[in-house]
């Protein structure tokens, strides 16, 4: 008996632990997922309100199906631009008057001003193919102020084809956004690099900001990853697999060809030009350990700046100094968000945990944009999303959400956008959105786009 | 040449084996011994009653110093096992007093005297007429002299001196707002010092959109609330180029950052 009682604790002891153990497995694992549900909403826009404005229809001053044909696609990509910059609040289409204004003598601005248009601002103008050449007028009227209310007006012209009709739209949308943007230039001419893969292969290709006119820029026959425009848009570098492993390549814009930079030995990858142009810092395991380089325009007279067990990759220059650079350190375990400056002094570590990639450092110098999986490990919940942190005081917010993997952010030059990789398995396309993490689109379709990187201007 | 191999059986196999068997049997037995005797002499001696000199030891004795049993009480609630609850406390007696006894009064103390204080005069709330004037800021519409931003921590407000400027080209004094207020990091103001506090600045903004000739109009008292107003000014390349009929050169611009923590 005494036996049986003495065995009876242990014959149910495995049973009991074991419901222990589930209760607390079940109560961490619904912990976490609760914990990963919480979102961090900030507000970035300072409580300031955008200005409401109205894109009206350019009128035709020709009835050929040419000219019709140019000022529907005239009109879709000036309202998408005036849509996306992300500082206006857009009539819609189905509000605004059904007039089309085509000089200032046929602009009604009561009717512009009152509801349901409501709008403080009006863009209108006509369009004309005369000699081959399409001549739009654009004008930009203030509907509040009746004495003078031209804030704007250009006249442009250029040889007719789609591609410039599209590029009048956008010289005439940064106009607008400069002028009520407060001086801060719109993106609508910009472009972005990035990665395509076809047949096996993966090329450099470029687009226009809003996804339209893509083409290929390097036909090299292999792997290239993480291209990187140069500030003046001469010069693109990137990493490509070679006979001689990884290097860095440098394509040259003007030229239309390769450029000669040194193969230094080792796998060397992520290539970042310092916002003046001068100075490109990558990473290179030329020692055997991955290390941060920083070299010349040319890649010349390289010096390391790193010096820890560990691999430190895909460094990126602060833009508004190039006296600081972000990093990812894996010298602690798991690849961190790391800050130091140019010459490798004054180390500071600015994520707490999980694992970080790809950062991008904002051009005004406030922000770094990265990817990071903050509850990285087996089994547990979450994914890489894309995260904005201010540098000054480390808080961060959460810019995706549930949209499947998101990595390689990259700021526009006005430091109202961002461009990212989404995509699940072996499918990524490039998104855009605003810093604040709306207004989020998609800018190619085939489902092979990766590494996108924004133009400087 | 052929080979041949001739294996013989020995007659003597039955006794050799009886004689391994008895050998091995002997030596299994000896090994248990010698084990027994090893292990007394040089294993532990758990459980044996030799005196040890370790630093524990542990020596057997008559009886346990056990708690003394409760004795049994007339409580109806007392149960066999008795709680470890204290008794309850029985009331104090008082002696009462004899019927010829005669209380004698304490003295009388006299209250020590305060000086009085004055009564704090309350701030009652008083109505306000509503007024039918449009505050500056407030108003809809961008056609406004003063514009003002609602920050996190405070607003910014600015205002452009003389002229009509403001009146004419709202939207620039709104683009100068945005940009100024957006550069504002407000926390590089000490909240402690910098709370309730307002700084104002005059710049002029050229032709071309850029900021220069920054100075501080009235300071707030905060140093670093004056500097991080200082910064944002620093921070901005150009507000875009003035309105192009805009006949003057520059316009000046007086601009209040005023920190207040909600």
């Amino acid at each position: 008996m005494q036996m049986a009682r003495m065995l009876t604790p242990h014959t149910y002891a495995p049973s009991r632990t074991l419901r222990r153990f589930c209760v607390v497995v079940f109560a961490i694992s619904f912990g976490v997922q609760a914990h990963a549900q919480d979102w961090v909403h900030i507000e970035s826009s300072n409580g300031v309100d955008r200005i409401r404005i109205a894109a009206a229809g350019f009128k035709p001053l020709s009835s050929d199906p040419a000219t019709t044909g140019y000022k529907h696609l005239f009109d879709l990509t000036l309202y998408s631009d005036l849509n996306s910059a992300g500082i206006f609040d857009l009539v819609s289409q189905s509000l605004a008057p059904m007039s089309e204004p085509g000089t200032p003598a046929e602009m009604a601005v009561a009717q512009w001003s009152a509801a349901p248009a409501s709008a403080a601002m009006v863009a209108f103008g006509s369009l004309n193919v005369i000699g081959g050449n399409i001549v739009v007028d654009g004008w930009l009227y203030d509907t509040h102020n009746t004495v003078d209310p031209k804030v704007l007006g250009q006249q442009y012209s250029e040889p007719a084809s789609d591609e410039s009709t599209r590029h009048i739209a956008h010289e005439f949308a940064d106009e607008i956004i400069l002028r009520l943007g407060g001086g801060l230039p719109g993106i609508a001419e910009t472009h972005i690099f990035y990665v395509n893969e076809q047949g096996g292969n993966k090329e450099i290709w470029e687009m226009d900001y809003d996804g339209q006119e893509q083409h290929q820029i390097t036909r090299l026959g292999t792997i290239t990853l993480s291209p990187r425009i140069s500030p003046d848009g001469n010069r693109l570098a990137f990493a490509s697999l070679g006979h001689d492993g990884w290097n860095i390549r440098v394509f040259s814009m003007l030229l239309g060809r390769m450029v000669s930079f040194p193969a230094i030995g080792g796998t060397n990858l992520s290539p970042a030009w310092s916002s003046d142009g001068r100075q490109i810092a990558f990473s290179s395991s030329r020692s055997g350990d991955p290390e941060i380089y920083i070299g010349d325009e040319a890649g010349n007279n390289l010096r390391r700046i790193t010096a820890y067990v560990g691999p430190d990759v895909s460094p990126v220059w602060n833009p508004r100094t190039n006296s600081q650079l972000a990093w990812i350190s894996g010298r602690t375990g798991l690849p961190q968000l790391y800050i130091m400056d140019s010459d490798g002094t004054n180390v500071q570590r600015m994520t707490d945990g999980g694992y970080a990639t790809s950062p991008s450092w904002s051009p005004n110098g406030q922000f770094i944009a990265f990817a990071w999986d903050r509850k990285y490990g087996p089994g547990v919940p979450g994914g890489q999303d894309i995260y904005v942190m201010e540098v000054a005081t480390r808080k961060w917010i959460q810019l995706t959400h549930d949209t499947g993997r998101c990595d390689f952010p990259s700021w526009s030059p006005d430091g109202r956008h961002i461009v990212f990789e989404s995509g699940s398995g072996k499918s990524s396309d490039i998104w855009t959105m605003l810093a604040d993490g709306t207004g989020r689109h998609k800018l190619t379709t085939n489902g092979t786009g990766t590494m996108p990187n924004w133009s400087w201007r | 040449m052929a080979t041949r191999i001739h294996i013989a059986a020995s007659p003597n196999t039955g006794s050799t084996n009886l004689a391994g068997s008895f050998f091995l049997h002997v030596l299994f037995a000896g090994s248990i011994v010698l084990f027994a005797w090893m292990h007394h002499a040089l294993g532990n001696t758990w459980g044996d009653t030799t005196q040890t000199t370790g630093a524990i030891q542990a020596s057997m004795v008559d009886a346990i110093p056990l708690p003394a049993t409760a004795p049994p009480t007339d409580n109806v609630l007392a149960t066999d096992n008795p709680s470890q609850n204290p008794a309850p406390l029985t009331p104090a007696t008082v002696a009462k007093p004899r019927p010829n006894e005669i209380l004698i009064q304490n003295k009388v103390k006299q209250p020590t005297k305060i000086a009085e204080r004055a009564t704090p005069s309350i701030l009652h709330p008083q109505s306000v007429a509503p007024s039918n004037r449009i505050p500056a800021g407030e108003a809809p519409g961008l056609q406004i002299a003063v514009s003002t931003v609602q920050l996190a921590t405070g607003t910014s407000s600015m205002s452009v001196p003389a002229s009509d400027f403001g009146a004419r080209y709202a939207y620039y004094v709104n683009g100068i707002n945005h940009t100024v207020s957006n550069n504002w990091w407000q926390q590089e103001a000490d909240p402690r010092a910098s709370n309730g506090h307002s700084v104002t600045l005059l710049f002029d903004v050229l032709r071309d959109g850029t900021p220069t000739n920054v100075r501080v109009e009235k300071a707030s008292g905060s140093i670093s609330l004056d500097l991080s107003a200082r910064h944002a000014l620093q921070r901005v390349e150009g507000f875009g180029p003035l309105p192009d009929t805009y006949r003057g050169d520059r316009i000046t611009v007086e601009y209040t950052f005023d920190y207040q923590l909600h």
